[in-house]
C-alpha cells in the first residue's frame, strides 16, 4: 500500500458555537477521483478550505505524501501542489488568458521584465495539453464559463498540482462540456493526479469517481469504493470503467442517498389532517428567463403548508423572488385567489396579500439600524399610517402585540434590530409580514442559523398560522423541518419542480428527487 | 402623543447630544462676536444674517431628506441659477405677470428635480454622478440663455419686498425659512415619507424587500429639491434685485456642509431638520461675525471657509469616535423604555 497523497486525520473546526467539522478523516491517493458528497451545510466547503489552507483546523493532522504539514496557508498549499477549481472561476476578466496564467505561475519579484513570448508559449502549451483551442491572447472576459474553467485547470496543471479540487465544476456546463471536462479529469487521473470531486449530481459520481466519502453534520459517515477495479491501482482503461461499473455496482444510488440523509426521519409527527381551504395561489408554467426558473406549476391552498425542497441553486429563492415581484415572471400565469395577476414589483405583491420573509434576514429581512417597532411597521405603512401621517402610538401597540404574540425577547420596541439574536430577528422579520395580514406567506429558510429553542417556537408559529387559514410556502434545506411541517412537498431542481410528494414521504425520496435521480441515469 | 419625540428613537441619544453640542457652538459664536465684533448684536445685523442665509438654508433643509436616503444633489445651486434666469426671461421677455412667472419658475424647478429623479430611479445611476452632470448642465443652460452677459433687473417693488421687506417685525426671509423648516421637518419626522427615506438610507435593498416604494420616495426627494431651489432663486433675485446666470454658484456645497455639520450621516439614515437648522446657523453666524471683527474683516470670507471646514472635520471625527464606542455598547444601550 502506497502512502496517500493527502491524509487528513480527525480534523475538527468550529466557528463560534457551530462545529462545522467534528473529527473528519479523509485520504486521497494518487491517480484517483475521490468524490465528496453531502447535504448543504454538511461540512464540504469547510473541509476544502482546510485542505487549501484557507482555514486552519482546530484539531487533527494533515499529511501530504506522508509529511505532516502544520500552518498551511493558501500560498503554501499552492506551492505544495494543491489547486482548487471553483464553480465560478476566479480570473481577472480584463486580462488575457496568458496574463492570468502568468499571474498564478510566475514568481512575484519587484523588478522583473515581462517575457511576453515565453508567457504566451507557456499558456499555449498548457492549454494544448488540455486539448483546448483558446488563444492565449484572448481576454478572459470574452470566454465562456467552461473555457474559463479550462484556464483554471491550465493554471493548476502549470503549477504542477498533484492534488486538484473541483467544487461543483459542472454546475453551469452543458452535457457536451461535461463530457469534455470528464475527459480531462480522466487524463489527469492517469497522470497520477489526485482529484477531489464535489458534485450533487449522483450520475457524475458514478461515472467518474473511484471512491466517495459522504459527510453529514460535520462528520464523515463513510467512504465507499464506487468501482471494483479501483483496488488495482491508478492504471486502468478509462474507456471500460463505465461498463464495468454497470456490470457490478458496488454501491447503489439508493445506498448513497441513505448515507447522506442518515436515519429515516420518521420520529417527527406529520401535520394533522384537516380540511384545506380554497386555492390561494395557483402557478401555471411560470418562468423567468433572467433567474433561470422555468415552467413551474404549483398550487397552495388556504391553511396548507407547501414545502419547497431542493439543493442550493435549484431555483427556490428565485421562485420566491418572482412571487414577491422582485424579478417578475416573463412566462406563465400566476393566479391569486381566482384572479390572474402580474406581480411587477414588491409593492404590487404586498398589495395582493403576498408576504415574503427572505433568507438573508440581516440584509433583506430587517433594517438592523432601525428599532423593532419601525421594522415591524415597515411593510404596513399603508393601513397603519393612513394619509401618510405616522401614528406612533398605534405603531408601538402593533409592535408590542407581535412581540408578545411571537415571544420576541428584547428590551422593548425601541431596541434596535441589530441588538437582537438571530431567532428574535427572525421573529421580528416574520412579525413585519404578519402585520400586513397576508393571504400567502412565503418563508425562505426561516430557521437558518437560529438556536434550537427559537427553532421549535418558529415551527409552532408556522403551524398555527396555517391552522388559522394562511397559505404558506415554506422553503427549507432542513429536511426534518420541511418533512415535519409540510402538508405537501414540491422538490425543485434546475429551476423547475421535478417532484410533488405527499405528506409523510421519506427523506430519502426528497433527497433522491433533489439530486435528480429519476431511475434512468445519464450516461457519458 | 408623548411618544412622538421618541419616534426615531434609535438615534435619539446621539442626535440630542450632537444637537446640544451644535447649539453650544452657536452660543459660543454669538458671545464671542458680541464681545469682539462691531455692532454684531444689533437687530439690523441679526436680520442681515437671516436675509443672507435664506437661500443656503432652504437648500440645506431640502438636502436633508436626500442625504437621509444616502443620496446627494450637487445640482441645487445650478438649478437656482437656471431658475433665476428663466424667471427673468418669463417676466421680462415673455411678458408674464410677475407672480405667474414665479409660479412658472417653481414648476420649472420641479422639472429640473424630476430630471434628476428620472435618471436616478429609472436608469439607476448614482445620484452623485447624475447631479454632477446636471450641475454642469443647468448652469450651462443658464449661461447659454443669457449668453453669459444678460441680467434681469428692475423687478416690481411688490416682488422685491420678499428680499428686503418685513413681516410682523421679522424679515420676510425669516418666515420663508421657518415655513420651509416646518414643512421639511414634518415630512421627515412625522410622515411615512420620512420613514421610507430613512429606511432607504440605512439599507436600500432592505427597503425594497419591505415592499416600500423606493423609487417613488427617492423621486419625491429630488423633485422637492428642484422646487425648493426654484423658491430660493426667487428670494435670491428679490434680495439682490437682479437675476443672472451665476446665481447660487457654490451653494450646493455650502448646503451640504451645513447638513453634515448638522449631524446627518452622508451614509444615510441619520439626520434631523433641527440639526440642519443649527448647522446653517452656525455657519451663517460665523461668516457674519468674522466680517464684524476689525482684525478679520478684510478676509472674512476666506476665514469663514477655513473655519467651516475645520468645524466639519472636527464634527465628523468626533462622531466617528463616538460611533465606535456606541457600537460596542449597542446591545445594552436601549435600557428602560421612555414612558
Amino acid at each position: 500500500m502506497t502512502v496517500p497523497l493527502l491524509q487528513l486525520t480527525a480534523v475538527a473546526k468550529s466557528f463560534g458555537a457551530v462545529r462545522a467539522l467534528k473529527g473528519v478523516s479523509f485520504d486521497l491517493r494518487a491517480g484517483e477521483v475521490h468524490a465528496l458528497l453531502g447535504e448543504n451545510g454538511a461540512g464540504k466547503s469547510t473541509l476544502i478550505k482546510v485542505i487549501t489552507g484557507a482555514h486552519s483546523p482546530d484539531a487533527g493532522t494533515l499529511e501530504l505524501a506522508g509529511q505532516r504539514v502544520v500552518q498551511l496557508s493558501p500560498a503554501r498549499a499552492h506551492r505544495l501542489g494543491i489547486a482548487c477549481i471553483y464553480q465560478q472561476p476566479a480570473l481577472f476578466p480584463d486580462l488575457t488568458v496568458a496574463e492570468n496564467i502568468a499571474l498564478r505561475l510566475e514568481p512575484v519579484t519587484p523588478l522583473r521584465r515581462v517575457a511576453w513570448p515565453a508567457r504566451r508559449r507557456q499558456a499555449g502549451e498548457l492549454l494544448h495539453r488540455l486539448g483546448a483551442t483558446i488563444s492565449p491572447e484572448t481576454e478572459v472576459r470574452s470566454l465562456s464559463m467552461p473555457e474559463q474553467q479550462l484556464v483554471e485547470i491550465a493554471c493548476a496543471l502549470g503549477a504542477g498540482a498533484r492534488i486538484v479540487i473541483m467544487d461543483e465544476p459542472t454546475a453551469s456546463l452543458t452535457q457536451q462540456e461535461v463530457a469534455r471536462l470528464f475527459g480531462i479529469v480522466r487524463a489527469l487521473r492517469q497522470d497520477g493526479v489526485g482529484i477531489i470531486y464535489i458534485s450533487h449530481r449522483l450520475e457524475e459520481i458514478f461515472a467518474l469517481a473511484d471512491r466517495v466519502t459522504v459527510l453529514r453534520d460535520g462528520e464523515s459517515v463513510g467512504t465507499r469504493c464506487v468501482r471494483r477495479e479501483n483496488a488495482a491501482g491508478p492504471k486502468r482503461d478509462v474507456a471500460q470503467s463505465t461498463e464495468a461499473m454497470a456490470d457490478a455496482p458496488l454501491l447503489t444510488e439508493a445506498q448513497l442517498i441513505q448515507l447522506m440523509v442518515g436515519r429515516e426521519v420518521s420520529t417527527l409527527a406529520p401535520p394533522v389532517e384537516r380540511e384545506l381551504g380554497d386555492v390561494v395561489l395557483a402557478l401555471e408554467r411560470v418562468g423567468c428567463a433572467a433567474s433561470g426558473v422555468q415552467a413551474v406549476t404549483l398550487a397552495v391552498r388556504a391553511g396548507e403548508i407547501v414545502g419547497l425542497a431542493g439543493l442550493i441553486g435549484a431555483g427556490r429563492t428565485e421562485l420566491a423572488r418572482i412571487l414577491f415581484g422582485l424579478t417578475p415572471a416573463d412566462s406563465g400565469q400566476i393566479v391569486l385567489q381566482g384572479q390572474r395577476v402580474t406581480l411587477a414589483s414588491p409593492q404590487a405583491a404586498v398589495a395582493r396579500g403576498i408576504a415574503y420573509v427572505p433568507e438573508d434576514r440581516r440584509r433583506h429581512g430587517l433594517i438592523l439600524e432601525m428599532p423593532i417597532a419601525q421594522n415591524i411597521a415597515l411593510a404596513s405603512h399603508r393601513w397603519l399610517f393612513p394619509g401618510t401621517w405616522l401614528r406612533f402610538g398605534a405603531e408601538r401597540t402593533l409592535a408590542l402585540n407581535f412581540m408578545r404574540d411571537l415571544g420576541v425577547k428584547a428590551a422593548g420596541p425601541e431596541a434596535l434590530g441589530s441588538s437582537l439574536s438571530g431567532g428574535n430577528q427572525q421573529k421580528v422579520a416574520l412579525a413585519r409580514w404578519l402585520a400586513t395580514r397576508p393571504k400567502l406567506l412565503i418563508l425562505d429558510e426561516p430557521t437558518q442559523g437560529v438556536d434550537v429553542g427559537a427553532k421549535g417556537e418558529l415551527h409552532r408559529i408556522i403551524r398555527r398560522l396555517a391552522q388559522e387559514g394562511m397559505a404558506v410556502l415554506l422553503i427549507s434545506s432542513d429536511l426534518p423541518e420541511i418533512l415535519s411541517l409540510s402538508h405537501r412537498l414540491a422538490v425543485m431542481r434546475g429551476g423547475t419542480i421535478t417532484a410533488l410528494l405527499p405528506n409523510g414521504c421519506q427523506a430519502s425520496e426528497v433527497m433522491a428527487a433533489a439530486l435528480g435521480q429519476t431511475g434512468e441515469r445519464a450516461t457519458e | 402623543m408623548q411618544t412622538s419625540s421618541s419616534s426615531e428613537s434609535g438615534w435619539r441619544g446621539l442626535l440630542r447630544r450632537h444637537e446640544t453640542v451644535l447649539f453650544a457652538l452657536v452660543v459660543v459664536e454669538v458671545i464671542t462676536f458680541s464681545c469682539l465684533g462691531r455692532r454684531f448684536t444689533t437687530a439690523d445685523n441679526l436680520a442681515n444674517i437671516v436675509r443672507h442665509s435664506v437661500e443656503i438654508g432652504l437648500l440645506a433643509l431640502i438636502m436633508t431628506p436626500i442625504i437621509l436616503t444616502a443620496g446627494i444633489d450637487l445640482s441645487v445651486g445650478s438649478t437656482l441659477g437656471l431658475c433665476a434666469v428663466l424667471f427673468g426671461k418669463m417676466w421680462r421677455d415673455a411678458g408674464l405677470p410677475i407672480w405667474a412667472a414665479a409660479g412658472g419658475t417653481l414648476i420649472l424647478g420641479a422639472l429640473c428635480g424630476g430630471f434628476n429623479a428620472l435618471l436616478i430611479t429609472r436608469l439607476r445611476l448614482p445620484p452623485l454622478i447624475v447631479t454632477l452632470g446636471t450641475y454642469s448642465l443647468f448652469r450651462g443652460l443658464a449661461e447659454a440663455i443669457t449668453r453669459g452677459t444678460d441680467a434681469f433687473t428692475a423687478f416690481p417693488e411688490s416682488f422685491l419686498a420678499i428680499g428686503g421687506g418685513q413681516l410682523a417685525g421679522l424679515p420676510t426671509q425669516a418666515w420663508i425659512l421657518l415655513a420651509g423648516a416646518v414643512v421639511v421637518g414634518v415630512l421627515v419626522q412625522r410622515t411615512s415619507f420620512g420613514r421610507a427615506w430613512r429606511a432607504i438610507g440605512f439599507s436600500p435593498t432592505g427597503a425594497r424587500y419591505a415592499g416600500l416604494p423606493v423609487e417613488r420616495s427617492l423621486a419625491l426627494a429630488y423633485v422637492l429639491a428642484g422646487t425648493v431651489a426654484a423658491i430660493a432663486s426667487l428670494t435670491y433675485t428679490a434680495r439682490l434685485g437682479t437675476a443672472k446666470a451665476d446665481a447660487g454658484v457654490g451653494y450646493e456645497l455650502a448646503a451640504i456642509a451645513a447638513v453634515v455639520l448638522g449631524g446627518s450621516s452622508i451614509f444615510g439614515g441619520v439626520g434631523s431638520v433641527p440639526g440642519t437648522l443649527l448647522g446653517v446657523t452656525a455657519i451663517a453666524v460665523l461668516g457674519n461675525g468674522l466680517s464684524r471683527i476689525p482684525a478679520t474683516m478684510s478676509n472674512a470670507a476666506e476665514l469663514t471657509g477655513t473655519l467651516t471646514g475645520g468645524l466639519l472635520v472636527l464634527s465628523l471625527a468626533g462622531r466617528a469616535l463616538a460611533g465606535r464606542g456606541k457600537r460596542r455598547i449597542a446591545s445594552g444601550f436601549q435600557g428602560g423604555g421612555t414612558e
